[in-house]
């Protein structure tokens, strides 16, 4: 890459902007994936009450265990 | 979007702006790639149960829900995780 583009300020926080982005969208895929297999038995045409608090919770529980598992790890 | 049209390689005498368009288009593209391979994945696992010599409009239309679903239920672990700050 060009020396300037390298020290482009306005690209650097770009790509830092972009990186964060990229990694909220792998966290999103990953609970995603996880908590479709579990709240979701066969798809409707939409989503009944129960589904959409499971779907919702289980993002939360997902992070819940997250720490956990952190803490866990540095007894 | 126009992937077929070549581009120019990245870096060589572009604008940052040019640059980070580029970016974006790439990115947005392989995240939509990778949508596309879990949705594939998901909907076979949740409607084809025995697949069959053709698909079935049963199948047809659980797949097209799937989908819609899927997307939604992204929607709602992204809300769920990031309208709270925690």
């Amino acid at each position: 890459m060009d020396r300037d583009l390298a020290n482009n300020p306005q690209l650097i926080q770009f790509l830092s902007q972009e990186k964060e982005r990229a990694m909220a969208n792998e966290v999103v895929a990953k609970i995603t994936s996880s908590c479709w297999d579990k709240c979701v038995d066969k798809p409707g045409s939409k989503f009944s009450s129960s589904e959409s608090s499971c779907l919702s919770n289980c993002a939360l529980r997902y992070m819940d265990m997250t720490m956990l598992i952190m803490k866990r790890f540095q007894q | 979007m126009d992937f077929s049209s070549p581009s120019p390689p990245m870096g060589s005498g572009q604008s940052p702006e040019a640059l980070m368009e580029q970016v974006q288009a790439q990115l947005a593209q392989a995240y939509m790639e990778e949508l596309v391979e879990t949705l594939r994945g998901k909907c076979f696992d949740k409607c084809i149960a025995k697949p069959g010599s053709s698909l079935s409009s049963g199948e047809s239309s659980c797949v097209s829900r799937c989908v819609d679903r899927y997307m939604e239920a992204t929607g709602i672990i992204r809300r769920s995780l990031f309208s709270q700050q925690r």
